[in-house]
């Protein structure tokens, strides 16, 4: 009975098309914004978390007038008989703004030691590591692009220190790092102290290592102590700023939104304020011709669900089709920022089934229970008082 | 339409957030099973980096590694404030038109003049 009753009712809406089409499609468009910022949102706070692990547990940096400041190399003495302390490393890096690609790459110095990178092991695409001494670099590929360079060739950057050497570039990372290499640099760390005219015996971060990752608490309350001023960052309070950072970059997207979910809403207001005089005499005559009050509810709810549960699949199709497929036009500068240096590789989803079906049940649970209200309305009136107005 | 075929067509739209989840999660799955392969590459090169932030807006701002560099990065101004300097704005200008206003450095240089 009620498959008769579902069927009823799509042959319903078909006699009311643009109605239903004109709901149905801002409903989707709706629904595929929505998701799409959504989708893009947990995409990259998902790939922050995936290089989140190889962070180091604490980074000590040194403020003066509460901005960051360099920091001498001879603190390490003072962290690294802590307890639990692992490693304490001096860190060289900073940024290095090219005039001719009118922005900061990123220079970091490699010290001795580390996992060497490699065709093999996935990073790089072309090339080989650095040799420490001889003066060489690997770049994003993104960045060896707009410079034109291909291994081999030679680049040299405009420092203030004429201690700087030209680099050789001898590898470049593979484009699906891009989100992480786009505008990275990395060169010895000699060089790399010589391009930024970073003093000897100074660094700018140092990086901590701990044996047991459960003391980073303590760790760093004790560091604190024995470096007063410093301004110490532990790895677990990180994935907090992330969320923070691309939840804020979603609210912005969200906001900017606005005029299409409050389209949204008026299509909602349309279903809660009434029906229209046909759906009314059209109520009037099933309940004329023996329909019960629960087979014209049955009807109008299975109605909305036809228009919600479409719209929703419709809209959760192009907002994933949006964003992973098309690689997201439009909406990608707004969340991933935009500069020379674009990151372009694209995005793994992060979705799940369970926040899939939170968003759709969301969506179409509100929609459908609209409409229960008027139509309860129409069908408790009496059918021959309804024709006659 | 006749009875069972608009049975049937409304059967598969009232269905139709299931098929849709179902296919979209599967996706979803297989292009994070495919990313598995990248785990090793980016913890390799993340151990050289000085941040796992994400290469976002590095020109736009210094924003390339948010979270060593401002204390509340998050914030920015304040909680919940916009951002008058924004990395990623929302009208931001076509990548191409971007990059033309840069003139890439010349590869070789130039030949000494000839005094006058």
């Amino acid at each position: 009975m009620r498959l008769s009753i579902l069927g009823f009712a799509l042959r319903a809406l078909s006699r009311r098309k643009a109605r239903a089409f004109a709901l149905g499609g801002g409903l989707a468009f709706a629904v595929a914004l929505v998701a799409a910022v959504i989708f893009m949102t947990e995409a990259l706070r998902g790939e922050a978390e995936r290089a989140h692990a190889a962070h180091p547990d604490i980074v000590v940096q040194r403020l003066v007038g509460g901005r960051p400041t360099t920091i001498s190399a001879a603190e390490v003495a003072k962290i690294a008989d802590i307890p639990s302390v692992r490693s304490v490393t001096p860190r060289v890096w900073g940024y290095f703004f090219l005039p001719s690609l009118q922005g900061n790459v990123t220079i970091i110095g490699t010290p001795k030691g580390g996992q060497t990178l490699t065709i093999a092991n996935g990073v790089l695409a072309e090339g080989r590591d650095i040799t420490l001494g001889e003066h060489e670099m690997i770049a994003g590929a993104e960045l060896a692009t707009f410079l034109g360079l291909r291994p081999g060739d030679e680049l040299g950057l405009p420092s203030w220190n004429s201690d700087a050497h030209a680099l050789k570039l001898v590898g470049t990372f593979r484009s699906s790092l891009d989100l992480y290499t786009a505008d990275v640099i990395i060169c010895d760390e000699d060089d790399a102290r010589a391009l930024l005219d970073l003093p000897r015996g100074d660094a700018i971060d140092l990086a901590v290592t701990l044996s047991n990752t459960a003391e980073a608490r303590v760790v760093a309350r004790t560091i604190t102590e024995r470096l007063p001023g410093a301004r110490v960052i532990e790895r677990d309070l990180l994935a907090r700023v992330y969320h923070l950072a691309y939840g804020r970059r979603a609210g912005f997207v969200l906001g900017a939104s606005i005029p299409a979910i409050l389209a949204l809403l008026v299509l909602a207001w349309d279903r809660a304020s009434g029906l229209g005089p046909d759906e009314r005499k059209e109520i009037a005559v099933l309940k004329a011709v023996g329909w019960s009050t629960s087979e014209v509810l049955w009807a109008k709810l299975f109605e909305s669900l036809l228009v919600g549960a479409s719209a929703t699949a419709l809209g959760l199709l192009l907002g994933y089709a949006w964003i992973f497929w098309l690689g997201a036009p439009g909406l990608r500068p707004a969340l991933v920022g935009w500069s020379v240096l674009y990151p372009r590789a694209a995005l793994t989803p992060a979705v799940d089934f369970a926040q899939l079906l939170g968003i759709s049940l969301s969506v179409m649970g509100p929609f459908a229970l609209l409409s229960v209200v008027p139509a309860w309305k129409a069908a408790t009136t009496d059918p021959l008082e309804t024709m006659r107005t | 339409m006749n009875n069972s075929s608009a049975r049937r067509i409304a059967s598969i739209l009232v269905l139709s957030p299931v098929l849709v989840i179902t296919g979209l999660a599967y996706d979803a799955h297989a292009r994070r099973a495919a990313a598995v392969h990248d785990v090793a590459a980016i913890d390799a090169v993340a151990s050289r980096l000085p941040t796992s932030d994400l290469a976002l807006s590095g020109g736009a701002r210094w924003l390339r590694a948010i979270s060593l560099e401002e204390p509340s990065a998050a914030f920015a101004d304040g909680p919940a404030l916009p951002d008058p300097d924004p990395a990623g704005a929302a009208m931001a200008p076509p990548v191409e038109l971007w990059s033309a206003t840069t003139q890439p450095p010349a590869r070789k240089p130039e030949a000494p003049k000839a005094p006058r």
